[in-house]
């Protein structure tokens, strides 16, 4: 080891001093820093990979949609599975749909599915009943939608449709569709927990009244990062048909999402400056308050750069430290992070803003190690920084008004 | 004609000060040779301290030159030898106060350029010349003031350079003490063939040395 690195350690941690001032408050700041930079960066790509998560099980990796319903589904699924890039392909069918049980009533998001589909998404999420149960008389309801309806597993409802107005509008008496609630799915996403019910394409076919039509088609691609480029490229020869990649869908909220997460990035940051800016502030009045020390280490040999790494590496040690203490603080705050939630929520009243405004009902996260990465670089970067510039002072001064100045 | 191990030609140095230039050394020239002791002896505020760090290349003189001999490099600036051709005693020891005796000794080897294990081993010799032998693992808060002051003769003397040069080295001890650091000083330093320049106030102590100077307005001249 370098004498000055041995120095640097030493000086930093004294011998005897289980808890030096300067070291422990500096590492802790910088720890702080580094821990809400990336607590936040850690729940913003949470948030991100949820909606994706999300987009994708709803909407598949590409939706291919129409101006119109599209006539013969059927013939355009058999043509699409046979492109090397498509894992699956599914037609659907969607429209708002009026559920009734008893004196509850609520408005739905209906879609028509295919009940045989084994990798259909809405399976990973039933809490209760049977997915495998869905068939004709039977409806699949969302956690939320269920709970508005106070539907159990069991339940039967009603359910009215659009065209059954058409039908009312024609003279014809409209009769609600009974279904019997057959599984109850929630994925904590708000959105889809409070309004889904899930049916038969067949059924909704029916009810519907669309005849062997589809709203759409679901594809599943083998490669789903590069689903622009594959419904470009199967866009092609259907002028009638929009193929959507799951990038775009919802596109200007995920753009949002990306966008906060880059604004609080640059928020947190300045934290961890902030740090940077006190260590260096601290380590001037240290390599001050050691000037007859500088003046000393010259007389002994000690050379130009030799003081720079003594102070310099203090500034690099303290960053390396703080960072990891981030990294711990980090796990350890996002591991409780419910419970420290709760808790705000308890103190300042705020009610569920996880689920009110991003729709989850837990806190998601994501680890990203390039986070880690650019957090790590930006504070040994900004802390090193900050000890090179007394470092470069204390060296570039005489030894001897060193000396004389302490 | 002895070897010549610290050689001086014409050093003068002024302070600017607001009533303007205040000169402190005035053409000085001196020659120090291999083994003998010299006593610069002043009063408080006549440039001792000052001449000394011209001499030991902590401080650059307004005009003339100062060379130092240096194993195997003939004569060098002072700067370019700094712990190796020249060691330094200090008023306050100027220990590290992080490090133990010892570490505070093999510090300055190891600015010279040697390995821990040597440098250690020649910490610990000295550290045993010096009577410390039992103290390697102290840091200096835990040393009384001529144990310091031991340990900073050792450092001085670790990498065995042509001179020593040693400010007011008893100034911050008992009468006692400093006696026993001056013995130590000048028979340490002659075991060893090195030269030693002596800087201080006291008489008692000046006498001692070969030869003996006296620094009075900036002029340096034998006792």
């Amino acid at each position: 080891m370098p004498w000055f690195l041995h120095l640097a350690l030493r000086q930093l941690f004294p011998p005897g001093k289980r808890f030096p001032a300067f070291a422990t408050v500096s590492i802790l700041g910088v720890g702080l820093g580094v821990a809400s930079l990336l607590v936040v960066q850690t729940v913003m790509n949470g948030f991100g990979e949820e909606h994706r998560l999300r987009i994708r099980e709803s909407f598949g990796d590409c939706v291919i949609v129409g101006a119109a319903p599209i006539a013969n589904p059927d013939a355009l699924i058999a043509k699409l599975r046979l492109d090397k890039e498509v894992d699956g392909a599914t037609a659907y069918a969607e429209g708002p749909g009026l559920l009734r049980r008893g004196d509850f009533s609520g408005v739905a998001g209906v879609r028509g599915i295919d009940p045989a589909d084994k990798r259909q998404p809405a399976r990973q999420y039933v809490t209760a009943g049977k997915f495998d149960d869905l068939d004709d008389g039977r409806v699949i309801l969302g956690y939320g939608l269920a709970r508005n309806l106070r539907a159990q597993v069991g339940d039967r409802i009603e359910l009215w449709s659009p065209a059954m107005a058409e039908r009312a509008e024609k003279g014809k008496a409209p009769l609600p569709a009974e279904l019997e609630v057959c599984a109850i799915v929630r994925t904590g996403f708000n959105e889809v927990d409070d309004r889904a019910a899930l049916i038969p394409l067949r059924r909704f076919r029916e009810i519907w009244s669309l005849g062997p039509r589809a709203h759409g088609v679901i594809l599943r691609l083998k490669n789903p990062a590069q689903a622009a480029a594959t419904a470009g490229r199967l866009g092609v020869g259907h002028p009638d048909l929009r193929f959507v990649p799951w990038q775009d869908i919802k596109k200007n909220f995920l753009e949002a999402i990306r966008f906060e997460k880059t604004m609080l990035f640059f928020l947190m940051f300045i934290i961890t400056l902030v740090a940077s800016f006190s260590i260096g502030s601290t380590l001037f009045s240290a390599v001050i308050r050691r000037s007859r020390e500088i003046g000393v280490l010259v007389s002994l040999g000690s050379g130009r750069w030799q003081l720079v790494g003594l102070f310099g590496v203090q500034g690099l040690l303290i960053g390396a430290l703080g960072t990891a203490l981030g990294f711990v603080l980090t796990w350890v705050m996002l591991c409780f992070r419910e419970n420290i939630l709760g808790s705000i929520n308890a103190v300042f009243g705020d009610g569920d803003m996880v689920a009110n405004v991003y729709q989850f009902s837990k806190v998601p996260l994501h680890y990203d190690v390039s986070d880690f990465v650019i957090a790590a670089a930006f504070t040994l970067l900004t802390t090193t920084v900050a000890g090179l510039v007394p470092a470069l002072w204390a060296a570039g001064r005489k030894p001897s008004e060193a000396m004389r100045d302490a | 004609m002895p070897d010549v191990v610290l050689q001086a030609r014409g050093l003068a140095k002024a302070f600017v000060a607001p009533a303007g230039r205040l000169p402190v050394l005035v053409d000085i020239s001196i020659e120090v040779c291999a083994g003998e002791s010299v006593s610069i002896r002043g009063s408080s505020g006549s440039g001792k301290t000052t001449l000394l760090q011209q001499l030991g290349g902590l401080d650059e003189p307004d005009a003339g030159k100062v060379g130092v001999f240096a194993h195997g490099g003939g004569m060098v600036p002072p700067r370019k030898t700094l712990g190796r051709g020249i060691g330094f005693v200090f008023q306050n020891y100027q220990l590290m106060p992080e490090l133990t005796a010892l570490e505070n000794v093999a510090l300055a080897a190891r600015i010279a350029g040697v390995d821990a294990g040597p440098a250690e081993s020649a910490a610990r010799e000295l550290l045993a010349q010096v009577g410390l032998i039992d103290r390697l693992d102290h840091l200096p808060s835990r040393l009384s003031g001529g144990e310091c002051q031991r340990v900073a003769i050792a450092r001085a003397l670790v990498n065995k350079p042509s001179v020593i040069l040693a400010d007011e080295p008893t100034g911050n001890l008992d009468e006692r003490t400093g006696v026993e650091i001056m013995d130590l000083l000048l028979g340490v330093v002659a075991g060893r063939g090195a030269a030693l320049v002596l800087v201080t106030h006291s008489r008692e102590f000046a006498e001692r040395a070969t030869r003996r100077f006296v620094l009075s307005g900036g002029v340096l001249s034998p006792a």
